[in-house]
């Protein structure tokens, strides 16, 4: 209801030395992190990846996204972007999870599964 | 102007919620994340820096862990390695499953390379990092809309930086903290536009707690000795002291509803008392009424040896600063159009859809002429609109006529406001002709000071609502009233009883009339306010006009006149920074155009044409034709017969009053005293009279005068106002003396310089006008020239004895500047 229209851009002022000062910081932290772990963690962890095929009853329905079956995995075109139904597996303590999240089609990780896919069917 | 409350809770304070972005104040839970570290929030938004918020703070601070919101899609998640419980957000990202639309979040060192996991269905190839090009991924912290970020605190790194510094040695630090001037910093000026409501608050917060600091000072030294009392009792028997409390220029002013406490120190037969009360009225004899709140002790047979105290409460800056606030954090404080709007940013105009009444008038209301028929109809299909009303042009029914046609929209209530109580009398009195439910809600420190719409008023809608359903609450005030007070109990019930009593009668009301400051009331805690009419709006502060507006505007009328007086600042330092400029006036150098209303009803047209030509671009049309404006009977040398006016020209000299902060002369003083007899004999009646001074020395010199020379019964002499420029403006009298009294050729003309202030003098008066001054210092400056320059064009420039005026041949200096 409430809809403005606002005539002028916002322009981002980047200050550029601020932007290279900041890109140098993140990517100490990133560095920094990478090492303490490589020193931290000698013995390689134990592997506990397996996806619990409990968490999805009925299977099928979920295998692929492009399913359309259930409302949930639609591809979602309301606003010219599409999005993909994922879930995200996490652990609370020692339960397994799983919650809905829309990922964007074009992000790399839903087109680099997509790629899979295709070169899988043509196999 | 506004006391407070003595019995209720003050407002609430709107705040933002606990989880808002700690640098912009975003606090949509899909866009927000809180650092497990410090457990602040931060937004995944850039604003004005390369990275969002959240990974600024992360990568300052040297944090690492976060944890989701839990009204966020995925709800109250720590971000954590699937396999081995990381939570270095730095090293995390997302892998999918072969099979399954399955995504786990797994860490890159060491969990990404171990080997055994390419056995297994994941696909580690596409591994994608939490944190991508500065930002969180946007579709696991969404990234706030262009809307939700304008309206956000603009942070710059800079800020973050110096916050994130002050954060380390003070975690509880806010931004507010590192804007904070120093004690004898210039505050920073007004601007026209601002960024966003924070800005906005960051510039005027600081200008109203100057303000508020100097009223603070400048009142609370008030204090006055020697005080003779006169006592009486009230019809509530409430104890009324009366006393005279000598004021000076530029000091305080007392207004009813100011609180003062009375003391007596004691003598041999009395032990020292004191109490607090309200002033219910100024007297004509310049006496205040003072209603006392406690009535035992009181030593009513001492009359001499009182002290009086102000008692300064800061009501209504608070409720600015509150107002501000809500503009800032409460995204339904007003409109998304009127918020971009009030910040001066461009925004696409809007129309409101409305269907237009045939008729623009109102029931009640005089007949509206062509350009208060424009106004109105203008006015109800924008959502923002700005009257100007130039002196007699007929503001108040054209406002009253826009609110009927609101109210009539059925939008819910319509709130009307003024910054002062006189003109929100007016404007409620008028309203309420045109048949609308009205409710004018008083402070409670003016409960007791008598109101021409009384019966209007909340509280005596309360006291004479007549049902039984009531009649407890009845009991309990007449039981209040005669013991005084109530046990606690009974107290409680009474205040319950009267909160929902009041709550009842107010939401009934079509409409809401109030001060400013007034809507800040507890009472209107929660109501809501979509159409909002602000008259005189050009004598409020910005921050004071906020304060009806964020009960929920969105369509605001302002009305007012940015060529005559604006509000009132003291602190010399926040007027010099931009607090004296009213939101109507920033808003016409935006660009919005005001409507203006062209036809005036109240002066002579000889008396309009300067006015008309010097401040309205001559676009004043006279509603009164001359005959309307004969002065029949009245026998007064007017040097042109069918022009009531002239310019008395006067020699004598200024003087330095006695309390050596003002200024008088006695040769006006005396003429004025001459001017004032002559129409009083011919049979002009002492209201009908009016005489404007910009000193308070001449003022004080004019009433003494007059009493001890005038030649009639003094007590007619008494009956004539004698008052200062600000004190008349929204008012007429019949017949204006205008004494000027600075006649230093040294010095500049002080207080007559605005122009605004001149335009106010001369546009007061029906008939006639006289002006006592002394052209020769006057005439430097150009407006003033070029007034006198009138004066003389019309053979209205006159000097001599009263009964034998002549041309005056007296010469004029060149103007020295054009500015003005
Ligand atoms: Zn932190
Ligand atoms: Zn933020
Ligand atoms: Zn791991």
């Amino acid at each position: 209801e409430d809809q403005v229209k606002i005539k002028q851009k916002k322009v981002m002022e980047i200050d550029p030395e601020e932007e290279a000062e900041f890109e140098r910081e993140l990517r100490a932290v990133m560095q920094e992190s990478i090492d303490s772990r490589k020193l931290e963690v000698r013995s390689r962890p134990a592997l506990n990846m397996v996806i619990p095929m409990n968490l999805f009853e009925g299977s099928k329905e979920h295998s692929r996204m492009t399913d359309v079956e259930s409302g949930d995995e639609t591809v979602d075109e309301h606003d010219g972007g599409s999005d993909v139904a994922y879930r995200v597996l996490v652990k609370k303590g020692n339960k397994q999870q799983t919650k809905q999240l829309r990922i964007p089609r074009d992000s790399s990780l839903v087109q680099s599964t997509k790629q899979k896919e295709a070169a899988e069917l043509e196999e | 102007e506004e006391g407070g409350d003595d019995d209720s809770h003050e407002y609430s304070k709107r705040d933002l919620p606990e989880h808002s972005c700690k640098y912009c104040g975003i606090h949509n839970p899909a866009c927000i994340v809180r650092c497990n570290v410090c457990r602040k929030w931060f937004c995944n938004s850039r604003g004005n820096t390369s990275g969002s918020h959240i990974v600024n703070h992360l990568v300052r601070a040297k944090h690492k862990e976060v944890c989701l919101h839990k009204d966020s899609t995925l709800g109250e998640t720590t971000l954590e390695c699937y396999n081995c419980g990381c939570r270095n957000v730095f090293l995390l990202g997302f892998i999918s499953s072969k099979t399954e639309s399955v995504v786990v979040l797994l860490c890159r060192e060491p969990c990404l390379n171990v080997g055994a996991l390419k056995d297994m269905n994941w696909d580690l190839s596409q591994w994608q990092p939490l944190i991508d090009d500065r930002c969180f991924l946007s579709w696991l912290v969404k990234v706030p809309t262009e809307q939700e970020q304008l309206r956000a605190r603009q942070i710059s790194a800079q800020q973050i930086n110096k916050v994130e510094e002050l954060w380390k040695i003070s975690p509880d630090a806010t931004l507010e903290d590192l804007e904070k001037p120093g004690v004898d910093d210039e505050p920073q000026p007004v601007a026209l536009k601002y960024e966003e409501a924070y800005q906005y608050q960051n510039v005027f917060g600081p200008l109203v707690k100057l303000e508020a600091d100097y009223d603070k000072m400048m009142k609370e030294s008030q204090s006055k000795d020697n005080i003779t009392v006169r006592w009486d009792v009230g019809l509530n028997k409430k104890r009324i002291a009366y006393f005279v409390f000598p004021k000076e220029d530029n000091e305080l002013r007392l207004v009813p509803g100011d609180e003062l406490r009375l003391r007596y120190p004691g003598d041999s037969t009395h032990s020292a008392w004191q109490s607090v009360g309200h002033v219910i009225k100024l007297t004509a004899q310049e006496e205040v009424a003072l209603e006392l709140r406690a009535s035992q002790g009181v030593p009513i047979d001492v009359n001499h040896n009182f002290s009086v105290d102000f008692v300064w409460k800061s009501t209504s800056f608070d409720r600015m600063q509150a107002a501000m606030k809500t503009l800032a954090v409460d995204d339904t404080s007003v409109s998304g159009y009127i918020y971009h709007r009030l910040l001066g940013h461009e925004v696409e105009a809007q129309l409101i859809r409305t269907t237009l009444p045939r008729r623009f008038g109102a029931p009640g209301l005089p007949d509206l002429n062509v350009s208060q028929v424009q106004a109105v109809k203008s006015v109800l299909q924008k959502p923002v609109s700005l009257i100007q009303g130039p002196p007699g042009t007929g503001k108040t029914v054209t406002s009253a006529a826009i609110v009927y046609h609101l109210a009539r929209q059925s939008q819910g209530q319509v709130l009307v406001c003024a910054p002062s109580n006189v003109a929100v009398d007016q404007l409620a009195e008028k309203i309420s002709a045109t048949g609308l439910k009205v409710v004018r809600l008083c402070a409670k420190s003016r409960e007791a000071v008598s109101s021409p719409v009384e019966h209007l008023t909340l509280h005596y809608q309360v006291k004479h609502l007549d049902t039984s359903d009531k009649s407890e609450l009845h009991k309990l005030q007449l039981l209040k009233d005669e013991q005084g007070e109530l046990s606690s109990a009974d107290e409680k019930k009474y205040k319950a009883l009267k909160r929902a009593t009041e709550r009842e009668i107010a939401q009934s009301a079509d409409v809401i009339c109030c001060t400013c400051v007034g809507a800040g009331d507890p009472r209107l805690l929660n109501f809501r306010f979509r159409q909002v009419l602000i008259d005189e709006s050009t004598q409020a502060t910005e921050p004071e006009c906020l304060i009806p507006l964020v009960l929920g505007a969105k369509q605001v009328v302002l009305v007012g006149d940015h060529c005559q007086l604006g509000p009132v600042i003291m602190c010399k330092k926040a007027a010099r920074a931009g607090l004296a400029q009213s939101l109507f006036e920033r808003l016409v150098l935006l660009g919005v155009k005001p409507i203006r209303l062209v036809v005036q009803y109240r002066m002579h047209p000889a008396l309009s044409e300067f006015p008309s030509n010097n401040f309205y671009e001559g676009t004043l049309q006279n509603g009164i034709t001359m005959n309307e404006r004969l002065t029949v009977g009245i026998d007064f040398p007017w040097p042109v017969p069918n022009r009531p006016m002239f310019f008395y020209v006067q020699m004598g000299q200024e003087e330095i009053s006695a309390s050596g902060t003002s200024y008088l002369n006695r040769t006006e003083a005396a003429n004025v005293e001459k001017i004032v007899t002559t129409f009083l004999k011919t049979g002009v009646l002492p209201t009908q009279i009016g005489v404007i001074t910009p000193y308070e020395g001449q003022r004080a010199y004019i009433v003494n005068h007059m009493s001890r020379i005038g030649s009639l019964r003094q007590s007619l002499y008494k009956e004539i106002e004698v008052a200062s420029v600000d004190s008349f403006q929204g008012r007429e009298k019949d017949f204006i003396i205008l004494s000027c009294v600075r006649s230093n050729e040294h010095q500049g003309i002080g207080f007559l310089n605005d122009p605004r202030r001149l335009n106010v003098a001369l546009t007061r008066a029906r008939f006639g006008i006289v002006i006592l001054g002394n052209p020769k210092v006057l005439s430097k400056q150009a407006l003033w020239n070029s007034l006198l320059t009138h004066y003389k064009e019309h053979e209205c420039l006159v000097e001599g004895p009263l009964n034998n005026l002549k041309q005056s041949m007296v010469q004029f200096q060149k103007p020295k500047k054009v500015y003005m």
